[in-house]
């Protein structure tokens, strides 16, 4: 098959995923046993309710309403939340709170990786020796621990009981630069613990196999100094691998972020989908449940693309997915 | 699979650990506590090791070491449930999936798919947060009706997860000879895949169900945290959702489900590590 076939399989295999996964999430909203709109707004008299019930399309049958669900949804209307008098949008809550998940993700990323490859690097370098095996235990309990025991420790200890660091809410940058960062710093630890361990452990993995290599061996016959062989000639194939997971747990993190967000009250999508789910907005679950499925995939064919143009020994190996 | 002789003690640890929770999920009702919901009005917030309460109790005046028998029941409840149905279908669908092939395959890969498309927990949260609504805001939904509906809600966001394991297990082991010799010899797809795929494939997915007990566990208490899960305090998760309130005053009421759960977890894992590192030492002698 041609290359540019592949790529047209892979985007339109990824367009009929979408297309499922808002289905699917459509149908689930209208499998609910009890009346939608009166869960939209339980305060409401029958005639706002039977306004609603026409205006969002529930009247239609399961495939209508999806329909016109997605056709407003492609129009980048996202529907309404319903328990502010109908006044506020999702896509005008989402664009409050996208830049802020995408920055704690950057920042999370950002730290992971700075910690995670010069601890890669050494573990493999000292591969089987004693820094080796402690790095690797410690990581591997890190790994086992999840993000919101995290957050919960660092709450007790570094907010309450030092109280160096606030422990609920977000700030802008022109709230002060300082104050943002301060905001920012437990989230951020908390998202980044479990992925510190990861990163490493595969980078570690990924720079033995290298290691291996003949023209590392070659290298090392040149008298090339052990510093310049493992971060030129070992580092920069290995990092491929370390960035493409990297790319890929970006969808991952948007799971781990609700709770991380709801925890430290952070403004960002996570905390959306926990005040929609709070609210029982379920509009709005669903346009979030929807965009939060299309960047994750969308990340995921960008990464495929990517990685195949960065490193074409990746080309091959993915016939069967 | 198990050599048991050449158990490090990190898994001796880890093998009794779990055995410790088993041991109390099954057999901690029979264990002379009081109910978990029986109030020490005098004893409020008191801290672990004092007397009366080994654990301490919260600020509620719950003693916390028999919250934490009645945690662990649910807790590991919930888990192997999810984690026996998710791992029954989901190899059910992955290996009928890899071994007809053809139409059968598409679809069932297609749906895996779609599963795998959302983050694990949108998907839980989704799912749980939808099948347990009621009409009415204010009336609670019985602890019974949570406990199903988590239950189904981490079966569909594992089959996917193990279904996809499943499927490529099987598609590695479908083409070798022995299977062809099989199939020439006129032998019945059903016993086929009985007598050589399921054999082969169950180390490898058994491996990953150490994995996914961890995952549902995690999942459990972070549905708990955000009000979904457990609500009154009946597992781990939602211990930890209650201790947030007495965050300030009793931390330890925090530590105690977080330590648990987090041992349960790191013993889970490093069995499945284990697992799948004595699978890829029979792989490379094979």
């Amino acid at each position: 098959m041609s290359k540019f076939g592949f790529w047209l399989q892979r985007v339109t295999q990824v367009l009929i995923v979408l297309l499922l996964v808002t289905f699917g999430a459509s149908l689930l909203l209208r499998l609910i046993p009890v009346d939608l709109a009166t869960i939209l707004i339980p305060n409401g008299s029958e005639s706002e309710r039977e306004i609603l019930r026409t205006e969002i399309g529930l009247n239609k049958g399961p495939i209508g309403y999806y329909l016109q669900w997605l056709g407003n949804f492609v129009h980048g209307d996202l529907g309404k939340i319903y328990f502010s008098g109908g006044t506020e949008t999702v896509s005008g809550h989402l664009a409050k709170a996208m830049p802020r998940s995408l920055l704690l993700m950057a920042y999370t990323q950002v730290l992971a990786l700075s910690v995670a490859i010069p601890l890669g690097v050494i573990s493999a370098y000292r591969a089987g020796r004693r820094t080796d095996r402690i790095i690797s235990n410690v990581l591997f309990v890190m790994s086992s621990i999840p993000g919101f025991a995290i957050a919960l420790i660092l709450i007790i200890v570094v907010g309450v009981k030092l109280a160096w660091l606030p422990t609920l809410g977000y700030a802008t940058y022109s709230e002060g630069i300082w104050e943002h960062f301060k905001h920012m710093l437990m989230p951020v630890l908390s998202l980044s613990f479990g992925l510190i361990a990861t990163y490493t452990r595969l980078l570690r993995a990924d720079m033995i196999a290298s290691l291996r290599e003949d023209y590392v061996t070659m290298a090392m016959s040149k008298g090339l100094s052990d510093r310049r062989i493992l971060w030129k000639h070992v580092f920069r194939p290995s990092s491929i691998t370390l960035f493409t997971s990297a790319a890929l747990s970006m969808g991952g993190l948007i799971g781990g972020a609700i709770v991380i967000e709801s925890i430290f009250a952070t403004y960002g999508v996570g905390f959306e989908i926990f005040v929609a789910i709070a609210g029982r907005q379920y509009i709005s679950l669903q346009s979030c449940v929807a965009v939060i499925a299309l960047f994750y995939v969308f990340f995921n064919l960008i990464v495929d693309i990517g990685s195949g143009f960065v490193d074409p020994r990746t080309r091959d190996r993915r016939v069967n997915v | 699979m198990f050599n048991i002789s050449k158990f490090t003690k990190p898994t001796w640890l880890s093998v009794s650990w779990l055995g410790l929770m088993l041991f109390l999920a099954v057999f901690g009702s029979l264990l002379p506590f009081k109910s978990w919901k029986f109030v020490y009005e005098n004893d409020l917030g008191v801290v672990p090791f004092s007397p009366g309460h080994i654990l301490g109790t919260d600020n509620n005046g719950y003693d916390l070491l028999v919250s934490l028998v009645a945690g662990t029941r649910m807790s590991v409840f919930i888990a192997i449930t999810a984690v026996s149905l998710g791992g029954l279908i989901g190899s059910a669908l992955g290996i009928t999936a890899a071994f007809v092939r053809g139409k059968v395959d598409t679809v069932m890969s297609t749906v895996f798919n779609v599963g795998l498309a959302v983050p694990n927990l949108v998907l839980a949260l989704a799912l749980v947060s939808v099948l347990a609504t009621n009409v009415d805001i204010n009336q609670a939904v019985p602890t019974w009706r949570r406990v199903m509906v988590l239950i189904i809600s981490l079966t569909i966001v594992l089959i996917p997860i193990l279904g996809r394991i499943a499927r490529g297990a099987t598609l590695s082991w479908s083409g070798r000879d022995f299977v062809t010799a099989a199939r020439s010899m006129g032998m019945r797809d059903r016993k086929i895949i009985m007598k050589h795929i399921v054999p082969n494939v169950l180390p490898a997915l058994i491996a990953v169900a150490f994995l996914a007990v961890g995952v549902v566990i995690i999942a459990e208490a972070s549905l708990s945290i955000l009000g979904v899960g457990i609500p009154d305090g009946a597992s781990w998760g939602g211990m930890i959702a209650r201790g947030r309130n007495d965050l300030e005053y009793s931390p330890h009421v925090l530590y105690i489900p977080i330590i648990v759960l987090a041992i349960t977890v790191i013993s889970t894992n490093h069995l499945g590590d284990v697992i799948r590192a004595s699978l890829d030492r029979r792989e490379s002698k094979v």
